[in-house]
């Protein structure tokens, strides 16, 4: 039993890290405030189960959820790239409610509220991975190879140049930097990894419905890297086991469970706004969320 | 019409640029010739940096023409202006402050991974390029570790590296903003010096300067903007000596 | 015909209640420069306190209303004190403090659900009118007064930002803090002001939709995107902005689902949201003050 449950959070970690991670290659690396990362999320899960559902092999679900999330992410590039600051935040948190919007009322493709139930675990060569273990293993994997890869890109010319225009935008234009594509890529490296995290967890909770990805989960994932601190892969990696491992003491500290949901929320409330007062650097953040 | 002067690099034609009812530049027309040294001065609010901003692309033009090389430039993306080779520097410092001097530096040349696409193979310093770095930082005469980041330097430094970091590119153009603000007289000295060096290597520089003497002892020419239009255009002991300078200088 | 009608009208009883959180709402960000996101739960927690007040502990309804917005215009001083201006001292960018009110924001939600769970509540007033007639389309007495007080609040907030010295102060303030500054006035104190007020009208519309519509803990979101989407679309620091733009949203929505599913109203609400952020921000009153710039 304990097990069920340690492996439960275990795979949990997995999947956030990536979510994470890539949001913090457009927070902390690229300088853009986006609080609509959730919906990059969604639709990876979205399409991914949609398409299994209908028959489609499961990597095709992986892929195709993936470059969904990354083609939204350009959809949101391009008109936001003049904005900044708060106008920004706002912008993408509106971009974030739209497409919670269509999750809810396209129904005929979505089942709106009732969500999509039965999403099948993985399956390929013929292997399906039904136990909780294979699954951690499996989401283990993909988050490694997730992060491994952004880790080089952040490491590499092009994430100094993402840097850059996160420093200073006026500057980097000045050295010949493409600004404005540099930062809609960053968008959607950022959008495309959240895909895959949204496919993981699709096809591990086996159901999804528009609330999984909402206003609350924004919150989240904004304390998890604010926490970690902004601009550092690390960061995010150890913010998510921490903001994930800390609410759990709540369900065995015997409060009702219509208690301990809403306490986990207040719980990582208070924690973005102590962390936003007393540390904003975060613990391993190389930039602060004012710079930004 | 100067094309006529086939050594001009620079040239702006009747540009304005009005925010709401002031006119920062006003139908201000000068050129900058090759190989020279040209400072612009002017009063407070004559228009210097705002022209820098023009030409440059941060600001769009609301009328005339800017000429650079022989090409109109006129209200093209600052990336594409800056690539056809003109550097600047700003009158506030503009750093990557997390990031080091030499990141700070291997920013001013178009790396070959900074394509994404291409990132995951060309993500190596050449030697060539390892070594241009060592020996701008050199003639700029920062002497700081290559991973110092940018933040971690003092003002005077920061500046310095600002100034390198544009030396960097590829630039037919040397654009700078008031380069010895609040520098102290050790490093004023050297950028004299470092500047006349650039000249004597052919290379083409325009200067916006408030330090009369700085300005006055290095130009080989003169503009002189008030209110956002030309004044006069000059040598330095000619207009050291225009009564219409002092005036705008110490007001109407 | 009376469809249309219908629709107008639901349209501006909409739009009144937008316009009641918007012009609080934008009366902060004018004179506080950020978005005080957690304006919304200012109404969910005063709504929630209503019900605290005259559902549970039967106190006569136009004491719990009086109290009510006493309390909202507390709460929002509260928030300013603990929360927004440690961060002030800080120098914290707008852009955190939007941060910090979302988190606040998401607070206060959940400590409504654990404190009252996340059903649904009501406060009865007496049975169920069955409304005026007017050129085919239906409106209650309630709906009407609420109209009316809106208009009537606006108005007065209107002439207190005209008249009274210290509207002048709050719009100098709004104008340029240093200078304000320099002819003695106290921007902490006035920004404490700006928040008693916004918060107050808060309150009062909080007193109002738990009248009209129902209690519950997320009204402040569906509430707040809509007055955010209303100072957007008119203005963000005009309040008379806020206000056209929120009477424009009702409309816009009501007629919009005559169209669409009405599912999709919200969906309008951000989109226009997110159109007006891209093509407009400064909206339709507002001046363009480097918007988004820092």
């Amino acid at each position: 039993m304990i097990e069920a449950y340690l492996i439960h959070i275990l795979i949990l970690i997995c999947i956030y890290i990536v979510l994470a991670v890539s949001l913090d290659l457009a927070v902390g690396f690229t300088g853009m405030l986006n609080m609509g990362h959730v919906a990059f999320f969604g639709i990876g899960a979205y399409t991914s189960a949609l398409l299994v559902l209908a028959g489609v092999p499961f990597w095709i679900g992986l892929i195709a959820g993936a470059i969904l999330a990354g083609i939204a992410g350009f959809i949101l590039a391009l008109p936001t790239s003049k904005l900044r600051g708060d106008y920004l935040a706002l912008a993408t948190l509106g971009f974030a409610f739209i497409i919670e919007s269509f999750m809810k009322n396209w129904v005929s493709v979505t089942r709106g509220p009732l969500g999509l139930p039965g999403i099948p675990r993985p399956s390929f060569f013929g292997f399906t991975i039904s136990s909780q273990l294979g699954y951690l293993i499996f989401a283990f994997i993909v988050m490694l190879i997730c992060v491994l890869l952004i880790v080089k890109i952040e490491k590499s010319p092009f994430g100094r140049m993402l840097e850059a225009v996160r420093d200073d935008d006026v500057a980097a234009k000045t050295l010949g930097k493409n600004v404005r594509m540099t930062r809609s890529l960053g968008l959607i490296v950022s959008a495309f990894f959240a895909g895959i995290a949204g496919c993981l967890y699709a096809h591990y909770i086996s159901f999804i419905d528009p609330t999984t990805f909402s206003l609350l989960e924004v919150i989240l994932l904004f304390s998890i890297i604010i926490v970690g601190g902004l601009g550092s892969s690390k960061g995010a990696i150890v913010g998510t086991i921490i903001l994930l491992i800390l609410p759990e003491p709540l369900r065995f500290l015997g409060f009702p469970s219509s208690i301990v949901g809403p306490a986990r929320q207040m719980l990582y409330a208070l924690i973005l706004l102590l962390i936003i007062y007393f540390k904003p650097k975060g613990l391993f953040g190389r930039v602060q969320l004012g710079e930004t | 019409m100067s094309d006529k002067n086939t050594d001009t690099i620079l040239e702006l034609r009747h540009v304005s640029k009005h925010f709401g009812g002031v006119k920062a530049v006003d139908k201000c027309s000068f050129y900058v010739r090759k190989g020279l040294i040209t400072g612009l001065i002017g009063p407070n609010g004559a228009g210097k940096t705002t022209a820098f901003n023009v030409i440059t692309g941060l600001l769009k033009v609301d009328n005339g023409k800017i000429i650079f090389m022989g090409e109109e430039i006129t209200n093209k993306p600052t990336h594409a202006i800056a690539r056809k080779g003109l550097a600047r520097t700003f009158q506030h410092v503009r750093l990557f402050d997390n990031l080091s001097v030499e990141e700070n530096m291997l920013l001013a040349t178009q790396h070959p991974g900074e394509n994404f696409f291409k990132s995951f193979v060309h993500t190596r310093k050449s030697g060539a390029l390892k070594k241009k770095i060592k020996q701008v930082l050199e003639l700029v005469g920062l002497h700081k570790p290559l991973t110092t980041l940018a933040c971690d330097l003092s003002y005077g430094q920061k500046r310095l590296l600002e100034l390198a970091r544009a030396l960097m590119m590829d630039y037919h153009l040397l654009m700078l903003d008031e380069p010895t603000a609040g520098v102290n007289p050790y490093i004023r000295k050297r950028l004299k010096i470092l500047l006349r060096k650039l000249k004597r290597e052919g290379k083409t520089i325009l200067l916006i300067e408030h330090d009369m003497d700085f300005v006055m002892n290095l130009s080989d020419e003169v503009v002189v903007l008030d209110a956002g239009k030309k004044l006069m255009v000059d040598k330095p002991e000619k207009v050291r000596k225009d009564k219409r300078v002092l005036e705008a200088y110490l007001g109407k | 015909m009376s469809i249309i009608v219908q629709l107008l009208i639901n349209g501006i009883m909409a739009g009144s209640i937008y316009a009641l959180i918007a012009s609080g709402f934008s009366l902060i960000y004018s004179v506080a420069k950020f978005m005080h996101f957690a304006h919304g739960s200012v109404v969910t927690v005063s709504a929630f306190f209503l019900f605290l007040l005259v559902g549970i502990l039967k106190f006569p309804f136009a004491l719990g209303a009086i109290l009510t917005v006493v309390f909202g215009a507390l709460l929002g001083l509260l928030i300013n004190l603990v929360c927004y201006k440690p961060l002030r001292n800080r120098k914290a960018t707008n852009a955190v403090l939007l941060i910090a009110s979302l988190a606040l924001f998401i607070f206060f939600q959940s400590l409504m659900i654990a404190l009252f769970g996340a059903d649904i509540k009501t406060i009865r007033r007496g049975a169920i009118s069955t409304g005026i007639n007017i050129f085919g389309g239906i409106i209650t007495e309630l709906q009407i007064i609420i109209v009316i007080v809106s208009v009537v609040l606006l108005v007065l907030l209107w002439l207190f930002m005209k008249k009274t010295k210290i509207g002048k102060a709050m719009r100098a303030v709004a104008d340029n803090k240093e200078v304000a500054q320099t002819v003695g006035i106290n921007p902490e104190k006035i920004y404490n002001i700006t928040f008693i007020v916004g918060s107050a009208i808060a309150g009062i519309a909080a007193v109002l939709i738990a009248l009209e519509q129902n209690i519950e803990p997320n009204m402040g979101f569906s509430l707040i995107i809509k007055g955010f989407t209303g100072s957007i679309i008119g203005g963000i620091s005009s309040v008379p902005g806020a206000v056209l733009g929120s009477y424009l949203l009702g409309l816009v929505e009501n007629l919009g689902i005559w169209y669409l599913p009405s599912g999709y109203k919200d969906a309008i609400a951000f989109f226009l949201l997110f159109i007006f952020l891209l093509i407009r921000p400064q909206g339709i009153l507002g001046l363009k003050k480097g918007v988004g710039a820092k």
